[in-house]
């Protein structure tokens, strides 16, 4: 892997070059409320690299909460004419991803591909290249390396910068698009250095990680397969609102709905918006019939989709272990003490 | 054009199929579109009517009649009720053919056994026309179909013109009570009938769709008469938004009904977790 080292002092000037190159700059930066979000920064001030976790994740610049499908206008003798949403290509660029959720996007780009492309999505992905900053591990909702990830994991991230002390980062150079942001601005990046730094920073923060995560939920497979009906999901539900706080922050859930947004008579836009499976709404039939009936089936639906479904359809994992559903959750829902009770449970069936 | 959007359809003929329920033939506006368009029986699209929404529908003609396309649906919710307000020359929008579909040109040589109950009719009738139109590709024909009332039997004139037909056997019931004096056709629920019926699974298969309930019951009826869960077919209806295996809504474990299904065998169903 090509490598490169980069100053504090740089980072910032790369981003003041982007933006005055007229490339949309976005990361880790202060709501007006004070909490961290990754938004998009007007100037490089505003980057706040040393936060911990965003409280939202990645995917809102990838798939907005809303966002536009299409325009309709009825004109004469009932004539209706279509008007495509532009396609999203403005060249952006995100500093300072946490690597979970560079990863989760990743992990989208299966099913937004898959036979049907989703091209807003793509036109997103394509326009926007993704610097991660290696994670030093937050706390006891982080479970990364229990989804076969790790803090400094490099899926999702086009480069990948880790704390070599001094202010400095090792910059490692993960895909094509990463290297072409290095060759683009070569004045702020220096010959590589740090590699032992690099190195201990991320073992560090691996086994801090590792330390108070679950086991892996990999090979609970087989187990939640074999007890599809178990007490556990009901036990799970007790605590559930139905809210939908978990799926909103999630890196990687992206359920939505399409719904139609009259403007005036004859005018209007069919949106996407995100949704969640754990309102009932979400899949009852027009007969009434819903087949997922109660909270502790949409629990179950949004924990085996994550685990069991989307590697099953897909090879990988659809948690990347962020810890924010367990952060967001009103009623103490915590993902981590979920899978260490399946883990418990597949271990006493065997 | 995002996968998203729609082509535009024409209202052509608005039918009244029962007091709730009724069916739209739907031409494409642009002639390119309806040159080229195809689908196989059993596929499904995303209707919408322009601020409104979008809701999901079986095709309901077959794929041998070419130029148009059928929707039957039942006024429930916005999306119906907007649908129902419509009137001919009307606009409105398509996506689609989704789904995969029932196995046809594999199915040439055998019998085939449909059975229906309610508005389930619709998707089944795209197949039923689909081999009458090739009739003699096939063996026997024998139609089951059922509703609650007299009043809720959907496509009237063609159950009529099916039963006319010496090279279809078609048997209609009501349930007991939804009977009129008139009525001739027999009084009892689907599985029931379709054991008097008693049709031969040698050489043949069964297309079954409707409530839940009678699919459940005429499984067993099917298996008695030798019917084996791989020569049973049925295409399940769940929710859907983008019905291209992406928004989520109709997963049943690691199954998308929007591409791996709608239509599934009974062997298929069998390994689906019970949550449909």
């Amino acid at each position: 892997m090509n490598a490169t080292t980069i100053s504090s002092s740089d980072l910032s000037g790369l981003a003041a070059d982007l933006l005055a190159a007229r490339v949309r700059v976005a990361g880790p930066a202060r709501a007006s409320d004070g909490t961290v979000e990754y938004r998009h920064a007007g100037a490089p001030a505003e980057l706040v690299l040393d936060s911990g976790v965003p409280r939202r994740s990645l995917k809102e610049f990838f798939l907005p909460p809303t966002e536009p499908l299409f325009a309709w206008r009825t004109g004469a003798g009932g004539r209706v004419e279509l008007l495509e949403a532009p396609l999203p290509a403005d060249p952006a660029v995100v500093i300072g991803a946490r690597p979970c959720d560079a990863a989760g996007i990743e992990a989208l780009d299966k099913v937004m591909g898959w036979d049907y492309r989703d091209e807003p999505w793509f036109a997103r992905r394509e326009a926007t290249t993704i610097v991660s900053l290696a994670c030093a591990g937050f706390d006891r909702s982080c479970m990364c390396t229990s989804v076969g990830l790790a803090p400094d994991t490099t899926k999702g991230s086009d480069l990948l910068l880790v704390p070599i002390g001094g202010g400095a980062f090792r910059a490692e150079v993960v895909t094509a698009k990463g290297a072409r942001l290095v060759a683009a601005y070569p004045a702020r990046f220096r010959p590589a250095s740090g590699e032992a730094e690099a190195e201990a920073f991320r073992k560090a923060a691996r086994e801090k990680v590792a330390a108070s995560a679950p086991p892996a939920a990999d090979p609970l497979r087989p187990w939640l397969d074999a007890h599809f009906d178990h007490p556990l999901w009901r036990e799970a539900s007790l605590r559930c609102h139905g809210c939908g706080a978990c799926a909103a922050v999630c890196p990687t859930c992206h359920c939505f709905d399409i719904v139609d947004e009259p403007e005036t008579v004859g005018t209007g836009v069919r949106r996407r918006n995100w949704d969640t499976c754990q309102t009932p709404r979400f899949t009852i039939h027009a007969s009434g019939h819903n087949p997922k009936n109660d909270q502790p089936a949409r629990i179950r639906q949004r924990v085996l989709h994550k685990i069991v479904i989307y590697p099953k359809k897909f090879g990988e994992m659809l948690c990347t272990g962020c810890g924010r559903c367990s952060r967001a959750c009103p009623g103490g829902m915590d993902l981590p003490e979920v899978l260490a009770r399946i883990a418990a449970l597949a271990g006493g069936a065997q | 054009m995002n996968v998203y959007q729609p082509f535009t359809v024409r209202v052509a003929e608005v039918t009244d199929e029962t007091a709730d329920t009724r069916t739209l033939k739907l031409e494409f506006t642009d002639p390119a579109v309806a040159e080229r368009f195809d689908f196989r029986a059993g596929q499904f699209g995303e209707y919408s009517v322009f601020g409104a929404g979008e809701c999901t529908f079986c095709i309901a003609s077959p794929p041998t009649r070419k130029g148009y396309i059928e929707c039957s649906f039942k006024s429930v919710g916005k999306v119906t009720k907007a649908m129902r307000e419509l009137n001919v020359g009307d606009v409105m929008g398509f996506r689609g053919p989704y789904g995969n579909h029932f196995p046809l040109p594999s199915l040439y040589g055998k019998s085939v056994v449909f059975v229906a109950g309610g508005i389930g009719l619709a998707p089944v009738r795209c197949v039923i026309w689909n081999v009458l139109d090739l009739r003699d590709k096939f063996k026997d024909v024998t139609i089951v179909y059922g509703a609650r009332t007299v009043a809720d039997l959907v496509y009237k004139r063609e159950l009529e013109e099916w039963g006319k037909r010496p090279d279809v056997k078609l048997w209609t019931t009501v349930d007991p009570g939804g009977e009129t004096p008139d009525w001739k056709g027999k009084v009892g629920f689907v599985p029931a009938i379709v054991e008097q019926a008693a049709p031969s699974a040698r050489d043949a298969v069964a297309v079954v769709c409707g409530p839940p309930i009678m699919i459940k019951f005429t499984l067993p009826v099917l298996k008695k008469l030798g019917f084996t869960d791989d020569r049973i077919y049925t295409t399940l209806e769940n929710r859907m938004k983008c019905g291209i295996g992406k928004c989520g809504r109709c997963n049943i474990g690691h199954v998308y009904v929007c591409k791996d299904g709608p239509v599934f065998t009974a062997a298929e169903m069998a390994a689906l977790p019970p949550e449909f």
